[in-house]
C-alpha cells in the first residue's frame, strides 16, 4: 500500500513538472484518497477501536471546589 | 496589497520558493536521520512525508503553469492532512506504553510527530499570509518566466523535490516491499541476508 502511495505521488510530481495538470491532479487525488484509507487502517486497534481511551477526557470526581460549594 | 503587478508577483513566487527551500531542507534532514542514524520511519511517519510532498506538489503547478487557486488548495489540503497525521501520532504516543511510545530521536527535546504538528501549522499561517497579502488577480497572470532568476532557483528546486520523492520511493520498496511497513528494518535487505 506504502509503496502504491509513493508510486502515485512521484507520478504526480513528475506530471506536474512536466506541465500535465490533470495527470498530475488524477494521481495526486489518488495519493491521497490511498493515505487517507492507509492512515485509517494504522490508527484502527481491534482493542479500542478509533479512540484513545489512555486520554482522560472525564473527570474521576467532581474538583473539590465544587464539591463545596454543593 | 496596493503595489505593481510585477513586484507582487516576484513577491508571491520568491514566497513560495522559500516554502518549498523549506520543506526541502526539512525533508533532507529527516532522510539524513534515516539513512546515516539508523532510524527507519513508520508508516505514520511516512505518511508525513507524503503530506509534506503533496505540499510542494502545489508549489511545483504554480511554478509550472501559473498561480491558481486549484494549487493553493492542494497544498492547503495536504497541510491540514499532515496536521491531522502528527496530531493523532502525537496523542497515540503521548502516554508512553508497551509498543507506543515516541519513535526517533529527539530534535531540540522534540519529537518528529510533535514538530510535524508546528510545521502543519506553521505551512497553514504561510498559505494564510500568502492569500491575504500576496495574491493579487493582476500578478497572477505574470509567469514565473518572467523572473528569470527565480525560474532557475525555482527549477533547481522542483528538481530537487522530485528526486527526493523517488528515493523515498525506493527506500519505500526496500523497507516494506509490497507488504505493511514495520519500523523493525528493511525487508528485503533482510531477505537477502
Amino acid at each position: 500500500m506504502m509503496v502504491a502511495i509513493f508510486a502515485t505521488l512521484f507520478l504526480a510530481l513528475l506530471a506536474a513538472w512536466m506541465g500535465r495538470q490533470k495527470i498530475a491532479v488524477a494521481c495526486l487525488v489518488l495519493c491521497l484518497a490511498l493515505s487517507a484509507g492507509l492512515f485509517l487502517f494504522e490508527i484502527y486497534s481491534p482493542e479500542y477501536g478509533f479512540r484513545m481511551p489512555w486520554i482522560q477526557t472525564r473527570l474521576d470526581g467532581a474538583p473539590p471546589s465544587l464539591a463545596r460549594r454543593s | 496589497m496596493n503595489g505593481s503587478p510585477r513586484a507582487l508577483a516576484g513577491l508571491n513566487y520568491l514566497y513560495m520558493l522559500l516554502m518549498m527551500l523549506t520543506i526541502a531542507a526539512i525533508m533532507t534532514a529527516a532522510m539524513v536521520m534515516q539513512y546515516f542514524g539508523g532510524e527507519v520511519p513508520c508508516p505514520l511517519c511516512l505518511l508525513q512525508r507524503v503530506a509534506l510532498f503533496g505540499v510542494c506538489f502545489g508549489i511545483i503547478l504554480t511554478f509550472r503553469l501559473g498561480d491558481a487557486n486549484l494549487n493553493s488548495g492542494l497544498s492547503l489540503l495536504f497541510s491540514i492532512f499532515l496536521l491531522v497525521i502528527s496530531v493523532r501520532q502525537a496523542l497515540l504516543d503521548i502516554y508512553p506504553r508497551p509498543g507506543h511510545e515516541y519513535i526517533g530521536s529527539a530534535v531540540f527535546g522534540i519529537h518528529m510527530p510533535v514538530w510535524c504538528v508546528l510545521i502543519a501549522l506553521a505551512l497553514l499561517i504561510a498559505f494564510a499570509v500568502k492569500l491575504t497579502v500576496l495574491d493579487g488577480a493582476s500578478a497572477r497572470a505574470i509567469p514565473l518566466s518572467d523572473f528569470p532568476a527565480l525560474a532557475r532557483a525555482a527549477r533547481a528546486a522542483g528538481t530537487y523535490v522530485i528526486i527526493l520523492c523517488a528515493i523515498n520511493l525506493v527506500s519505500v520498496v526496500v523497507q516494506c516491499g509490497f507488504d505493511a511497513c514495520h519500523t523493525s528494518g528493511y525487508r528485503l535487505l533482510q531477505a537477502m541476508h
